[in-house]
């Protein structure tokens, strides 16, 4: 899934600086189960804004709703009652999705992204999540026993591990784990270390960023 | 009946009760509770004491089912097994208990100051007294010796000021017979008083206090609420020292032959907790040898270390005053070095004496005492007294710490149970109730009772004004006041009330709900309705109490908390309990000796059990002990002929389960056998995988042929081996092999006293035998200390090593001779030991359970691998899964006896269950709706017990699955309710429609009614 970060709170503060009535939109997708934009969530920021505003001695109207998906416009057509009561800012909390469908459905809105979105990956346990792909566009894990050496070594290198890998972590942090050692320790463990020291050509990136953004076009989907 | 009401004689009761017999609880004192209720935090946990022997007493007052008996003697019993008659004298409380509502009025004006025992003697109470806030029954007495009325004729204040009537210097004692058919005898100990040890000078010098007086000084609601200050001068104590057995292990001053078996322990946690006190604290414990045997205790030892709590092995002879208050220490240090230090106070590390009046008790019931004055039991039947039908548990048999106090309360139990078996359910009471009636489409019709609590809430907030106040709030029909909503008159009121005004909520504004919502749901249920309907408002403890000098602001404060209390009623929805039926089956998994006996003695209590045993013997280690004091290989040959010939027990050899589910009452597991799977479905399940002789790397083990385990020693004893019996022979044993050590760290209880069991076997048998034991601490807590006292006056030399001054060294020597080498701790060189025989006390390894028990039976493994309890201290025999229990070695190293136990510990918590006709699911627990779930696991993640799960959609397979929290399972803690990022569940009774009612009501006053 998508893993996002809420913003520091100054900083959707200011998003909202002099405004009167806002609204927040969370999403029942990914960032509800990565617990940054759910109900839950949205309640919190909507309280937290709230306090803030009584605090400070503003006038200020939040408004919550949380949408099943912010990334298919028919949730997002499910605002336009509530949209059409004015607000003088719609937050997002989606991933960066959520905010661009919103400015691409309602262009006269002044949308905000609340959420930052920091990676694709999954929960290790509740509340830690680690990023396990970077949408290559060319998968290619089982070469490597079933790792990701593009979104999980820092230098994304392809023939590893490089000099700085020492006692399993990364010579950037002690807190990341070197991939190269877990994927040579893992085919150590299976005997079948030959099988991993082909060194592997060059990589097709086409597929990756650097072809500009990307569009999937399936034919036989649309009508 | 269950004689004494601490931990061991409450646990008894309440697994008694809950099997299907009535109980009579007696108690010498005003109130249940005990020790454990003086005690600050507990070991290994640093619980909070009360807080958690709090909800028990409660369980325990409000149990249809037991009768307390406070301030009652036991004065003879008649009869035998089955057909007891007891004679009790109930002594008089000269209170009242039905009209004393614990206002605490006549305790403020009684002009009788006296030493408060409760709290060791370090502060002074009244005549007429509670003994502590928590109390049960939370009833006040006088004390006829102290009470200057009672004396002299003279004072009566108490009377006069008692705004119940409940005070009546005319009570007076009174004898009755009661009928019961087995006695559970649970009366604790007696602190050590150290007065006769002169040289600690314990009564002479105020800054020598007792562990038991420390804790109440530590204790919250103690003398001193919590600060830790000296009595002399009220300063706080920045350097203290612990002296070690006080009363123990100390012939010659306490003629105490024993060790205490706890002291240890509470000692390093009363270290632990002053240092979280006063960070900056030095503490020192003075110690012959530190016995941290039990689960966890060896951790905590070595937290406590490395939390710079000083540990010296000295036994101080000499305490000197300073002019200041402090105290000055001289003793010999390990080197032999004379050494002083002063302190600022010194605790003495008391151990148990059986109590005062044990050989009175003992002698009403006709039951022998042991040489050391306690109860006496057999190894091998440890909780049966020398008459049958009366049973004995926790420190009234032998000092022991509040886990295994609790596993002997529950076996207990479990024997007092057996013999009436066929008596189980009836002499018990139910309730019955009318048919509820259905409110659920009324709109809310809210009764309001406002309490007066006699004048402890009158006296501060004006009722009147609060009661007209309310009767204009929303959805309230009738409101009105009472002096006691808690006399059974109120009761009777509130529910005419609900009939004739047709009311569907009701809410009561006096005392705690901790103490009184039970109460007064039974008074909706008895009137029809639903018993959820119901919301209490205090107005007592959290506002005439606390803001007694400000009463307008609390006369207000009242109106808020009821304002909110109606609030939240009117939204109050019916919840119902549902009957769920259950499997009157038992699966016990493992037949060594906890297997065994717990198969055993819960088909001897009538219900059938599947025995699961992976090997094709039964048994377990059993066959393999040999035992000075017990004949271990016949009991456990005795055991398995018992266990094979019940037919209600059905045995499964070479068979292991592969998965289970489901849920208390309602167990499916699959098994695998030689003749292929099969499901077995059972109520509940009693996981009893053992362990086993850890096998060594290290001193020549599996390299030189004499070189043995403890194990392989019992095998030559029990086959009277001739190898043993040579002249001149010298045997040696390592302890600690292994063990206490980083790579595996605990402590495994047992091999200390099995070595020096082997060792004085040896010595019987060629009683010319030179014999060393290489150890570090000698643990043989209890009564086995008697052992290393025979051991050492025998000739048996005990050679004391430690993991920083080097561990022994062997090697193998000319003739067959192995060549041990260590350090000396007198002569600080070392010695060099030729021994024809080395025997390595190696410890209990856990069967691995990762695979067979914990994947199939969901449960949670130490870091040591053994299973972990649902509660260290009061749950030592459940798991966290209701309806799973475990016993033996699986739960941690122990010997034969506390196996025993423990296994019959678990028939009785079985039993509890199984005794049931139907288990009652529902009510204050979290509800999913399905359609707001995301499938995102934080539940599944985020319980503390593992109760939700991600299932499929039930009308269409197709749609997405969500979470599901089986209500027979779900134990209401609210925590995945708080974390769900989708606010998709629901806390029943604490919904967040309900209590974001409740606290705007409290927050914004809204006058008028709607329309």
């Amino acid at each position: 899934m998508i893993i996002c970060e809420r913003k520091p709170i100054d900083e959707i503060k200011s998003f909202i600086a002099g405004k009167k009535k806002v609204l927040l939109v969370g999403c029942r997708g990914c960032v509800t189960v990565c617990n940054a934009g759910g109900t839950k969530e949205v309640e919190i920021l909507a309280a937290l804004l709230r306090l803030d505003a009584q605090k400070d001695g503003n006038e200020l109207t939040v408004d919550e709703f949380t949408l099943e998906r912010q990334c298919d416009p028919e949730y997002i057509d499910e605002l336009a009652d509530l949209v059409g009561k004015g607000y003088d800012a719609i937050l997002s909390m989606a991933c960066s999705v959520g905010p661009q469908f919103l400015s691409r459905r309602y262009p006269k809105e002044q949308i905000y992204p609340s959420l930052n979105t920091c990676f694709i990956g999954g929960a290790l346990a509740h509340g830690i999540w680690t990023e396990h792909c970077q949408a290559c566009g060319n998968c290619v894990i089982h070469l490597y026993g079933g790792m990701c050496p593009v979104s999980r070594c820092s230098k994304s290198i392809m023939n590893g591990p490089c000099g700085g890998s020492s006692n399993g972590v990364c010579e950037i942090s002690k807190e990341v784990e070197c991939v190269w050692h877990l994927i040579a320790s893992k085919y150590m463990d299976e005997g079948r270390l030959s099988e991993f020291a082909p060194i592997q050509p060059i990589k097709d990136w086409t597929k990756s960023r650097d072809g500009g953004p990307r569009k999937i076009v399936r034919e036989e989907l649309v009508k | 009946m269950v004689i004494g009401g601490g931990i061991a004689g409450i646990q008894s009761a309440l697994d008694l009760a809950e099997m299907g017999f009535f109980v009579y609880m007696v108690e010498k004192g005003p109130a249940i509770g005990g020790r454990m209720a003086q005690l600050d935090k507990t070991f290994p946990t640093n619980d909070c004491s009360i807080c958690m022997i709090s909800p028990k007493l409660n369980d325990v007052g409000g149990h249809i089912n037991i009768e307390i008996l406070t301030l009652t003697d036991v004065l003879g019993v008649k009869g035998k097994e089955g057909d007891f008659e007891v004679k009790l004298r109930k002594n008089p409380r000269y209170i009242d208990m039905s009209k004393c509502i614990a206002c605490g009025e006549c305790a403020t004006k009684c002009p009788k100051k006296v030493s408060n025992y409760f709290n060791e003697g370090v502060d002074t109470r009244k005549a007429v007294y509670v003994e502590y806030a928590q109390a049960v029954p939370l009833k006040f007495s006088i004390n006829d010796k102290e009470c200057i009325y009672l004396t002299k004729g003279k004072c009566g204040n108490c009377k006069k000021v008692c705004p119940a009537n409940a005070v009546n210097y005319e009570d007076k004692a009174e004898e009755v017979t009661l009928k019961v058919g087995s006695v559970v005898v649970a009366s604790g100990f007696d602190v050590f008083d150290p007065t006769v040890a002169e040289t600690y000078r314990y009564s002479q010098w105020p800054n020598v206090i007792t562990a038991m007086e420390y804790e109440r000084i530590l204790s919250a609601s103690g003398p001193f609420q919590g600060h830790l200050i000296r009595p002399s001068d009220h300063k706080e104590p920045k350097k203290i020292a612990w002296l070690q057995c006080v009363g123990s292990r100390d012939v010659n001053r306490c003629d105490k032959r024993y060790c205490s078996a706890v002291c240890c322990m509470y000692a390093i946690k009363e270290a632990v907790i002053s240092k979280e006190h006063a960070s900056d604290l030095e503490a020192s414990v003075f110690y012959m040898d530190i016995r941290t045997y039990g689960k966890d205790f060896e951790k905590y030892y070595n937290r406590a270390i490395d939390a710079g709590v000083k540990f010296i092995r000295s036994r101080v002879h000499t305490l000197t005053p300073e002019p200041n208050g402090d105290v000055t220490l001289e003793y010999i240090d390990d080197l032999g070095e004379r050494q002083s230090e002063t302190f600022e106070l010194i605790v003495l590390s008391v151990g148990m004496t059986p109590r005062a009046n044990l050989p009175r008790l003992a002698e009403s019931l006709d039951i022998d005492l042991n040489e050391e004055g306690f109860i006496q039991t057999q190894p091998l039947t440890p909780i049966n007294s020398t008459r049958p039908g009366v049973f004995a548990c926790g420190a009234v048999n032998e000092p022991k710490d509040i886990p295994t106090t609790v596993m002997e309360a529950s076996a207990a139990a479990e024997a007092a149970g057996r013999v009436i078996a066929e008596a189980r359910g009836t002499m018990t009471k139910t309730r019955e109730y009318p048919p509820e009636r259905d409110v659920k489409d009324e709109a809310p019709r809210i009764g309001v009772f406002i309490c007066h609590c006699g004048i402890n809430i009158a006296s501060v907030i004006d009722i009147e004004d609060v009661v007209n106040y309310c009767k204009d709030l929303p959805f309230v029909e009738l409101c009105t006041n009472t002096l006691f909503a808690c006399s059974a008159d109120s009761l009777g009121k509130i529910k005419d009330a609900i009939l004739e005004h047709k009311l569907n909520r009701l809410v009561v504004a006096s005392c705690t709900p901790r103490t009184h919502e039970p109460m007064f749901r039974e008074a909706l249920a008895q009137a029809g309705l639903n018993k959820y309907l119901f919301e209490m408002a205090n107005i007592r403890d959290q506002d005439s109490w606390v803001h007694q000098k400000e009463p307008a602001k609390a006369t207000q404060k009242a109106k808020d908390l009821v304002r909110g209390a109606v609030a939240k009623a009117a939204l109050l929805e019916q919840m119902y309990q549902t009957r769920m039926g259950l499997t009157k089956e038992a699966l016990v998994v493992g037949a060594g000796a906890a297997g065994l006996n717990s198969a055993l003695s819960i088909a001897q209590l009538g219900y059938p059990v599947h025995l699961l045993e992976k090997t094709d013997v039964l048994g377990g280690n059993g066959p393999k002990i040999f035992s000075r004091e017990k004949d271990v290989r016949g009991y456990v040959a005795k055991l398995i002929k018992d266990v094979e010939s019940h037919p209600l027990i059905k045995i499964y050899k070479n068979t292991v389960p592969k998965s289970s589910h489901g849920f208390v009452g309602n167990f499916e597991t699959k098994c695998l056998g030689p003749e292929g799977e099969f499901s077995i479905s059972h109520g509940v399940t009693v996981l009893c995988a053992g362990g086993h002789a850890h096998k060594p790397n290290s001193y020549l083990y599996g390299e030189n042929p004499n070189v043995l385990l403890s194990l392989d020693m019992d095998e030559l004893l029990a086959t009277n081996s001739e190898a043993i019996k040579k002249p001149g022979q010298t045997f040696a044993f390592i302890q600690c092999v292994e063990s206490r050590e980083p790579e595996r760290p605990y402590c495994s209880k047992i091999c200390c006293t099995h070595s020096i069991e082997s060792a004085l076997t040896i010595l019987d048998r060629n009683p010319e035998a030179t014999i060393y034991i290489l150890c570090r601490d000698v643990r043989t807590y209890g009564f086995r200390e008697k052992l290393y006292q025979e051991a050492r006056s025998r000739g048996v030399r005990f050679i004391k090593y430690c993991l920083d001054c080097g561990k022994p060294e062997v090697t193998a020597g000319p003739n067959g001779k192995l060549h041990i080498t260590i350090k000396d701790h007198v002569l600080n060189r070392p010695v060099l030991i030729e021994a024809d025989c080395l025997t390595l006390a190696t410890g209990v390894d856990p069967t691995p359970m990762r695979e067979e028990i914990v994947e199939v039976f969901k449960g949670q493994l130490s870091a040591e691998g053994f299973l972990f309890e649902a509660h260290m201290k009061l749950r030592p025999v459940d798991l966290a899964t209701d309806g799973q229990f475990l016993a033996g070695l699986a739960h941690y190293p122990k010997p034969l006896e506390e196996t025993i136990v423990q296994a019959k510990a678990s028939a009785a918590r079985v039993a509890t269950i199984l005794s049931k006709e139907y288990i009652m699911v529902g009510g204050v627990i979290a509800v999913v709706d399905p359609e707001k779930c995301a499938v995102c696991c934080t539940c599944v993640r985020a319980c503390p017990v593992q109760v939700p799960k991600i299932v499929r959609n039930e009308t269409d397979p197709a749609l997405r699955g969500h979470a599901f929290m089986e209500p027979a399972m779900c134990h209401g803690c609210g925590v995945c309710v708080s974390e769900c990022p989708g606010k998709a569940i629901k806390f029943q009774f604490f919904t967040d429609e309900q209590l974001l009612a409740k606290v705007e009501a409290m927050i914004v006053e809204k006058k008028a009614k709607p329309a």
